[in-house]
């Protein structure tokens, strides 16, 4: 429970050909992690399944491409389940590739239709404007014997290098309206030796043909039953365009989600990766496997293989120690405990798991922090309301609400109300200075159990100097609890106690002998950084222990808060106003103070708590798995 | 970091990675030097392990040389923020331009999978396409509609119609060439007032270079019209603005279009042969005025951007080197290859940290 499964380093000698089934029998037992390291054994170079992954890759983006117009419903389980070979995944790819052909068809058809339709529109727009014009408009149509003229659109950022360009072939360009990206443009010049090179520029310049119909003039409402009905027209082929699509998706439906399921079954093979080298007919897979699951792996393979094979698991050597994956079993009560300790990293392979201790000190110093009966079953009823929603989480706000009403019960409150029922502790208020002396106990407390984690942690890395000196080692935590008991002897007793003085210089001396070892530097700049880091740690310690205020701090501020309020009521005359002002201020109580009082926990896990003794750069263990989701 | 403090942070920085620029003699003795002992010099060694085939070993090495100019990059990126950091880092955006280049090509030539991929560089995150997704488009089509769906949408509209009129792809090049530059433009009127006259005068440099470069290839190697060419520019360079560009667009032989040009460019332009022989000319004359903006510039980041042109070029030419020893071609074709003067090093260079 505190510390990551033990796992055993695993090479694999199979035949080649078995490859597949083998990828498909670990992933089916979900407890094989690669490890994509070069052999040492100078004769396996050969990484297999090159084609096999290319064809999976393939086949998986045309998967996902189709899947934007063809919707398939969630894959809950893979059935039928079996070794996916190179001549199936390449069928599956082939009849992909057939498939988002057509859907590319359809795509390109919808992207024609899109730039008919817009232009239909500029058209539109550009026939209301000559027709408001007082022109001839037969000047602008067909083939004039000395002019040469062009209506049409532009992109509006090429107009103006156009008209400059247009200018050097003796045309003009007139601009003559904008709508949306384009601008519509006329074109003159002679006619004659430059035409040739004026097309070639308009075209360079994406410039748009508009033809303006010869009737716009006498006969405005035959231009407009025409472009009505083009647009008719292409909605009825966009209607038919989509049913296509429709009937298509179908056709295919079932066939897609049988490829889905052979990209699923093929995926083992071609996750597994660099993990596999071969030699001609011999293969060796190298990975992590839990200790616990070795016997049941070779179990399952004896089964699954009719060729022999070879399985050897030993013990990770402490120079790997940084490769060994950690592997935290799934735990439903504190899977959203985990998420937020994962937020800041994995912990290392035999470093403590901190998920539980995290659970238990978030739970408790939020209810500390938020102690009220009413707000905390608040916050449990909008948990269990909004449990779809907040999926894993409705535990942790379950349970959060829970805690705030638990200590509400010790405090005696109920949505700021202290006087309904006595506290079975202490009411915050009642006395500030006691609540401050149990947080800075309660902070000290904190931070031995961390830093017993944290010399352990070193311990079982075989790093005893920095079990013994570092800035969270045995020497730093003699010093704090010297400091701390003589504080406490100074307080009780009016003196220190010479024993504990001299605890306290002793750990002080040896710490500062430590770094002056440890930093390599001219012996000026080594003093120094030695002063510095030994007196950096005293603080450290004196200044964490004292962030554990705020663990007091805001049980009163929640007192102090809920008395603001009650006055702001006082202060309404009607009993609507009191109503909505208590209503309105408890809900900014249960949000704000709330949110509030969740960041300064997750600030004191993480800066007092996990940054003493929590490395957090473990590598995750991911097991090859079936039916993770990648594909499609 | 404060703004004046970064400021003098940036400048001590590029005068310092300025020492890593060539000299003369340093490529001279380059290019007389072995593969292994370029390849120990440039930390290239890993590459030629497993004496990999000149195609592999070309990517590699163009990988290398790609990744340090990346390197430099964070390192000059880190005190800047705002204008001037978006500045540098559209500046790198050519390299992806380039992969978008090789993509359409790519796919309007329908080149298989992984010839396209091989074309492609390796760039960092922040200016990387979503490669894999546009590789993995089928046809031309799919690739442009993908396009007009981004950032890209007019380099699409450009290409399609490469396709559906069969047009020559270089007016996707300039279309695609155009929008870089124009971006960088946009960038550098956004930037401090203090920053903007030296970087435009910078900018204006590179976009004179690639002007004159484009100009001399569309009238006289690909013999577009005069308002074609004009219109394929951009009118917004230091020295060839929208007057002197359509003056030069009209001009029918280079020993004219060289007559026409302003002071600074002419002298560096007389007696060019062919618009090859200008083109590295105009190399040597971008290279002297970005020499320049990175030794006498105010404008901290104005010397940064200088420092990467000038680096990019260096290393290009590192990469000629390489490349010509790897295929073990003569010394004058490498010495074409890699833009060095036909054989003494007291010609000028386009670049040289003992100029700087």
């Amino acid at each position: 429970m505190f510390s990551p499964r033990p796992m055993k380093h695993v090479l694999l000698k199979v035949l080649t050909e078995d490859l597949p089934q083998v990828s498909l029998t670990l992933a089916e037992l979900a407890c094989f992690c690669p490890d994509h390291r070069d052999l040492p054994e100078a004769h396996f170079t050969h990484i297999p399944g090159e084609r096999f992954r290319e064809l999976h890759a393939q086949a998986s983006s045309r998967l996902h491409k189709i899947t934007r117009y063809f919707q398939l419903d969630t894959q809950t389980r893979l059935g039928g389940v079996h070794v996916i070979s190179e001549t199936e995944l390449e069928e599956t790819n082939r009849w992909l590739g057939e498939v988002w052909e057509r859907c590319s068809g359809f795509e390109e058809n919808l992207r024609r239709m899109n730039d008919e339709k817009q232009l239909l529109a500029q058209l539109e727009h550009a026939l209301e404007n000559f027709g408001e014009l007082n022109i001839d408009l037969g000047l602008l149509q067909g083939e004039r014997l000395f002019l040469d003229i062009h209506v049409g659109m532009v992109p509006r950022a090429n107009v103006t290098q156009l008209k400059e360009a247009v200018a050097l072939a003796d045309y003009l360009l007139f601009d003559y309206m904008q709508h949306g990206e384009s601008t519509h443009v006329i074109v003159v010049g002679l006619k004659g030796a430059h035409e040739q090179e004026l097309r070639s520029v308009l075209d360079t310049a994406g410039f748009h043909a508009l033809p303006i119909p010869p009737e716009l003039q006498h006969e405005p409402e035959r231009v407009r039953t025409e472009l009505s009905r083009r647009k008719q027209a292409l909605g009825q082929q966009l209607q038919r365009q989509q049913q296509e699509i429709l009937s298509c998706a179908a056709e295919v439906k079932a066939s897609l989600e049988q490829a889905r399921n052979t990209l699923n079954m093929a995926e083992p093979y071609v996750r597994i990766d660099t993990a596999v080298h071969s030699s001609g007919h011999l293969a060796v897979i190298s990975g992590w496997i839990p200790a616990r699951d070795i016997q049941r792996t070779g179990q399952a393979l004896e089964r699954a293989l009719s060729n022999p094979f070879q399985l050897d698991a030993r013990t990770p050597t402490a120079d790997e120690r940084m490769l060994v994956p950690s592997y935290m079993p799934d735990n439903r009560l504190m899977a959203p405990f985990a998420t937020l300790v994962r937020q800041y990293g994995i912990p290392r392979y035999g470093e403590i798991d901190p998920t539980a201790i995290f659970a238990v000190t978030f739970v408790l110093m939020f209810g500390m922090m938020f102690g009220d009966i009413g707000h905390g079953l608040c916050i449990a009823l909008i948990a269990w309301l909004a449990r779809k929603k907040l999926g894993k989480f409705t535990l942790f706000t379950f349970s959060i609400g829970l805690s705030a009403s638990f200590f509400g019960l010790l405090y005696g409150s109920v949505f700021g109300y202290e006087q309904l029922f006595d506290a079975l502790w202490i009411a915050p208020l009642s006395d500030p200075l006691y609540m401050l002396r149990v947080a800075l106990v309660w902070g000290m407390a904190f931070l031995v159990l961390i830093s017993v984690i944290a010399i352990y942690n070193r311990i079982i890395q075989h790093d005893l100097t920095h079990a013994l000196f570092d800035s969270n080692g045995l020497v730093s935590a003699l010093l704090y609890l010297s400091l701390l008991f003589g504080l406490y002897n100074l307080y009780a007793n009016g003196r220190f106690g010479t024993a504990t003085a001299s605890l306290c210089i002793l750990s002080l001396l040896l710490l500062f002998a430590y770094r002056l070892i440890e930093t390599h530097a001219t012996p000026g700049e080594r003093m120094l950084v030695a002063f510095i880091e030994t007196f950096e740690t005293l603080t450290g310690y004196i200044s964490n222990t004292l962030s554990f205020l705020r663990v007091a701090a805001f049980s009163l501020n929640h007192v102090a808060l809920a008395i603001a309020l009650f006055s702001l009521t006082n202060m309404m005359e009607s009993l609507h106003g009191q109503l909505v002002t208590l209503v309105l201020g408890n809900l900014f109580i249960l949000v704000l103070e709330g949110a509030v009082v969740a960041i300064q926990v997750l600030r004191l896990e993480y800066y007092e708590g996990f940054s003493r003794f929590y490395s957090g750069d473990g590598l995750e263990f991911r097991p090859l798995r079936l039916n993770s989701g990648v594909s499609g | 970091m404060p703004f004046p403090a970064a400021q003098t942070y940036l400048k001590t920085r590029a005068s310092i990675m300025a020492r890593r620029l060539f000299s003369a003699e340093q490529l001279e003795r380059m290019l007389h030097a072995s593969l292994d002992d370029l390849a120990s010099a440039f930390a290239l060694r890993e590459i030629f392990e497993n004496n990999p085939s000149p195609a592999l070993l070309n990517r590699a090495a163009e990988r290398a040389l790609i990744h340090t100019l990346m390197l430099e990059l964070a390192v000059l990126l880190r005190p800047l923020e705002g204008s001037a950091r978006n500045i540098l880092i559209h500046w790198t955006r050519k390299f992806e331009l380039y992969n978008l280049k090789a993509l359409i090509r790519g796919k309007l030539h329908q080149l298989p999978f992984e010839q396209i991929q091989s074309d492609l560089y390796d760039l960092p995150a922040m200016i990387r396409l979503p490669h894999d997704k546009l590789l993995r488009t089928e046809n031309i089509l799919e690739l442009l509609r993908s396009l007009e769906r981004s950032t890209f949408a007019d380099i699409a509209r450009q290409a399609r119609q490469v396709y559906e009129e069969k047009n020559e792809p270089f007016s996707l090049d300039a279309a695609i060439d155009r929008s870089y530059y124009i971006g960088m433009l946009r960038r550098v009127q956004r930037a401090s007032p203090t920053d903007q006259h030296p970087l435009l005068q910078l900018v204006g440099t590179l976009i004179d270079q690639q002007n004159l470069i484009w100009l001399l290839r569309y009238r006289f190697s690909y013999l577009l019209s005069p308002s074609e060419s004009y219109y394929l520019l951009i009118p917004f360079g230091r020295h060839l603005r929208r007057e002197r560009l359509k003056r030069l667009v009209n001009l029918e032989r280079l020993e004219l279009v060289i007559e026409q040009l302003p002071e600074g460019l002419r002298s560096c332009m007389e007696g060019a042969q062919n618009p090859l022989d200008a083109e590295r000319r105009l190399a040597l004359e971008t290279a002297v005025q970005t020499r320049k903006s990175l030794r006498f510039s105010q404008s901290a980041v104005t010397r940064s951007l200088a420092y990467l042109v000038l680096r990019e070029m260096d290393l290009k030419r590192l990469y000629a080197l390489i490349q010509g020893k790897a295929l073990k071609l003569s010394e004058p074709l490498i010495r074409i290859a890699a833009d060095m003067p036909p054989h003494s090093p007291e010609q000028t260079y386009p670049s040289g940290g003992s100029r700087v």
